[in-house]
């Protein structure tokens, strides 16, 4: 059974395209966990491999560090080796690993509120970098950086999650994140909404 | 004021259909523009902020577990204490906590491009500590070291080369665990 028809070898960072390319893959991580269960743990490599960029960024949207949101994301993948067959349904595996991925970040700023010591350390989230000196991609991106810096903090977190998610894959987690049912893909939603009617408005940005 | 003919209700709701369409443009269905938008928050957040290179090797190294009936343990707390410029040796200090136990160690840097592993437990009990450390590359085999806690809990790893590596605790082989089973922690890089 060919499970990954466009892995792609040899490439440093992973980076999946969210096009229709991985339109099979919540069927391929669904096999990759039956595979898992039946005792074939090399199966979930692949499933590692392709989810982690995202389960970290979900971290990094909860305000992590780097190095608390690489714990998080080890965190949840052995919660669900733990869990291999507790999940109902293999193909909720993205749904869940996001949720958990959220519960485990909460646990971890839970702690540090609760801690004066790291915070005497200077140990708090990492000073955001200048967009300006890291990316040289074009003015659109620009333009869409300072538009979205004047959304709500909530929706900065949900678009951030969304952008890094692939298409197949809105669905479940816009449950995870228990957003409206529906609101990103097939329909809008309010925070794309809001960005989209600022881009639209400003003359300089450029959807391509 | 209004005296136009016609019931009210119908009137209403023509009122809010005409309304609808800038009302609610979340509603509307998702397009190209929409596509494209996401596509540029992507690209910026990749590049920003793209995750750790060997972010998915940690993730599988720590997964590479021959018993799956494990309890996790969370890291607490890291500390660095004698980093100043001055500081001839530097040492980190990490906490894992889970429900039955609490995994304190001290990372020492030593001479030779190794490093001490100072641990101690709580509460104190007779169990076995692995250490295991990852590969230099890929295709070298993980290495494993064993000890035993004495009886206030502290265990020793010495001459422990630099790399990633996961603490595992393990009752001892001839039982009075009281119930407890292994404990993993995520992986360190030491």
């Amino acid at each position: 059974m060919n499970l990954s028809p466009e892995t792609k070898r040899g490439t440093g960072i992973d980076t999946v395209p969210a096009g229709p390319a991985n339109a099979d893959r919540p069927a391929r991580m669904a096999m990759c966990l039956e595979r898992a269960r039946s005792g074939d743990m090399a199966a979930l490599d692949q499933a590692v491999r392709e989810l982690s960029p995202l389960l970290w960024h979900v971290a990094r949207s909860q305000g992590l560090s780097a190095e608390d949101a690489a714990d998080v994301v080890q965190t949840t993948w052995l919660e669900l080796v733990r869990q291999l067959n507790v999940i109902r349904s293999p193909q909720t595996l993205i749904a869940w690993l996001v949720r958990v991925t959220r519960r485990e970040s909460w646990r971890v700023n839970t702690r540090q509120h609760r801690d004066p010591a790291r915070e005497a350390l200077g140990e708090t989230v990492d000073p955001w970098p200048e967009l300006e000196e890291r990316l040289e991609t074009g003015e659109r991106h620009r333009v869409l950086w300072h538009h979205f810096q004047r959304l709500s903090e909530s929706c900065r977190v949900l678009l951030r999650i969304i952008a890094l998610t692939d298409r197949p894959d809105y669905e479940a987690v816009a449950k995870a994140l228990k957003m409206p049912r529906g609101s990103i893909g097939p329909t809008r939603g309010r925070c794309l909404s809001k960005l989209r009617a600022m881009l639209v408005a400003d003359s300089t940005w450029s959807a391509r | 004021m209004n005296d136009m003919p016609g019931p009210p209700e119908r009137r209403y709701d023509k009122g809010l259909s005409a309304a609808l369409p800038s009302a609610a443009p979340e509603l509307e269905e998702i397009d190209d523009i929409d596509f494209a938008i996401l596509d540029q928050l992507r690209t910026i957040y990749d590049v920003l902020d793209p995750p750790p290179p060997d972010l998915a090797d940690r993730v599988r190294f720590c997964l590479a577990l021959d018993n799956l009936n494990v309890e996790i343990s969370r890291l607490q707390r890291e500390t660095l204490v004698g980093s100043g410029a001055r500081s001839t040796e530097r040492t980190r200090t990490i906490t894992f906590d889970s429900t039955n136990l609490t995994i304190m160690v001290s990372i020492v840097e030593m001479a030779g491009d190794e490093v001490r592993l100072d641990g101690w437990l709580a509460p104190a009990r007779p169990l076995r500590v692995e250490l295991r450390v990852a590969g230099a590359s890929p295709n070298v085999a993980d290495v494993s070291h064993f000890v035993e806690t004495d009886d206030t809990g502290r265990f020793v790893f010495c001459g422990v080369r630099h790399g990633l590596a996961q603490l595992l605790v393990h009752p001892l082989a001839d039982g009075m665990a009281e119930g407890l089973g292994t404990i993993v922690t995520p992986s360190l890089m030491l």
